[in-house]
């Protein structure tokens, strides 16, 4: 999906948690995620420190999105 | 140092007076055993039945298979730090009964487990289809919790078959296969010109019912850790996985690992076996780093010039056994991959979900996709209703005319990934 939408040329960010599997499906812009059962989430924090940590990973997947690449980019911290 | 395996040979099983072996016919005393097992309060009621090699029955949905084994010369059964009280596994004299394994039954949550059909199509493709089944369907006493179910009927499984390992306690072996295991540098200096050789042996491990445990321990919260082979023969590893049935291993495959058994045959002949290391298959990605950096590290201090690495199920895990290979052939040491593939109902996807042009030797146990049709056999022990929400199940597997399409996934040990079965794919 993430080739499909890039081909019609609108850039993509992938949050996923195997950063490997992204690069080797081609990604070119991808930033981490928790854990595979909760990619945007993790039930061992309460709901306010679960909130921040979702807002932080959405806020970074968007800085991504405007950042400019030349070559597939992990956004690690 | 050696251990003994000693191989009973059992043609039939029966319900009778008296749990025995009497002229290679196992009997089991059922009411004994429901008590013995009922004896978890998390369990409501158990029901015992037999399915037989060639006999007209289904089972599912299928959680786990146990093979019964006694250690003649300790009191107490296998599985040690699981059901039974710690011991090294691996050592001594094990009794085993060959030919009949405990089958383990009943719904529990996502119905993720597979079937075995004890004749026709669906036959060919389980390596269980050819035992004498013991096959218990338990239901949880009621206010017991899912992951509690899970663990009850986990260690149901293992103590009935235990129970049974005590009817092979004073018997003699109909074969005693003695195995050698020896500390790290008494084989390089025993056998200096052979090629040392240690295998990497991956144990699911991501939760929510994927799970495997070593004397105990949930082993996504172990580090990768070394293992003498033997110490699988008495249960060392036990399964607690639920999910993908074709390449899930079994207890019954923990206990009869098929890599570890050939490379034991093959230990001072033509290669020198020097061990195993374990390691898990973690949901985070620095898990999967730490594990494989771990496993690389470990794979070095054996001192080996190969390994053979087998993976268990499919998806995120491909990322575990690439992440292996790659760390350990970067330290100039061959690899051998052990998987299964995904590759489509027609065979052209792409069959990994991960790879690497260091990963250029690889041994497959089949594609997971294929479709087979499965007959209306007479009985069906469990429930065919789970048939369209199992892995390799889907809407419209279930016929009017009572037959079950579905894909190889949802056969217990099918594509299994230590080469318990008989599928494989070849380039020409």
């Amino acid at each position: 999906m993430v080739k499909e939408i890039e081909r019609a040329g609108i850039a993509v960010v992938h949050i996923c948690t195997v950063t490997p599997i992204s690069l080797t499906v081609g990604a070119n812009r991808i930033v981490p995620a928790v854990a595979i059962p909760h990619p945007l989430g993790n039930p061992k924090l309460s709901e306010k420190e679960e909130f921040s940590l979702r807002k932080k990973l959405v806020e970074k997947a968007l800085s991504a999105l405007a950042t400019p690449v030349s070559e597939q980019t992990v956004f690690e911290d | 140092m050696e251990f003994k395996l000693g191989n009973i040979f059992i043609k039939d099983l029966q319900f009778g007076s008296k749990t025995e072996v009497k002229d290679q016919t196992l009997f089991v005393n059922k009411d004994e055993l429901t008590e013995y097992l009922l004896e978890d309060e998390h369990l409501a009621s158990v029901a015992i039945d037999i399915a037989r090699p060639g006999e007209s029955v289904r089972i599912m949905p299928c959680k786990d298979v146990i093979e019964p084994r006694v250690k003649p010369e300790q009191d107490g059964g296998i599985f040690p730090g699981m059901v039974s009280k710690m011991f090294t596994a691996g050592q001594g004299t094990t009794h085993v009964l060959k030919g009949v394994a405990v089958v383990t039954t009943g719904q529990i949550v996502g119905y993720q487990e597979g079937i075995i059909d004890m004749t026709g199509p669906g036959a060919e493709l389980t390596p269980f289809s050819q035992l004498n089944n013991l096959v218990i369907v338990a239901e949880p006493a009621e206010g017991v919790v899912t992951y509690q179910h899970e663990a009850a009927l986990r260690k149901m499984g293992l103590r009935a078959a235990n129970y049974l390992g005590e009817a092979a306690r004073n018997l003699t072996p109909d074969e005693t296969i003695t195995y050698e295991y020896l500390p790290l540098h008494q084989y390089h200096e025993k056998y200096p010109d052979l090629p040392k050789v240690a295998y990497v042996y991956m144990l699911q491990s991501q939760g929510l019912l994927h799970d495997t445990y070593f004397y105990g321990v949930d082993v996504k919260n172990m580090t990768p850790t070394f293992m003498y082979p033997t110490e699988v023969m008495d249960g060392a590893i036990v399964s607690g996985n639920c999910v993908s049935a074709c390449d899930k291993n079994t207890s019954y495959h923990h206990l009869n690992s098929p890599v570890i058994h050939d490379l034991l045959a093959r230990h001072g002949k033509d290669l020198c076996f020097v061990g195993c290391v374990i390691t898990n298959e973690n949901v985070t990605l620095l898990d999967k780093q730490r594990s494989s950096d771990l496993t690389a590290k470990l794979v070095e201090y054996l001192g080996v010039d190969g390994v053979i690495i087998s993976e268990e199920g499919f998806g995120n895990p491909d990322t575990d056994l690439i992440m292996n290979c790659n760390k350990i052939e970067n330290k100039g040491i061959k690899t051998v991959l052990v998987t299964d593939e995904y590759a489509g109902q027609d065979g052209t996807s792409q069959s990994l979900a991960d790879g690497s042009p260091l990963a250029n030797a690889i041994v497959t146990g089949g594609n997971a996709n294929e479709l087979v049709t499965l007959p209306v056999l007479d009985k069906v022990i469990g429930n065919v209703e789970p048939a369209e929400v199992i892995a390799g199940g889907f809407k419209g597997s279930r016929k009017d005319d009572g037959t079950i399409v579905v894909e190889l996934q949802a056969i217990m040990g099918a594509t299994n990934e230590l080469g318990f079965n008989k599928l494989t794919a070849r380039e020409y």
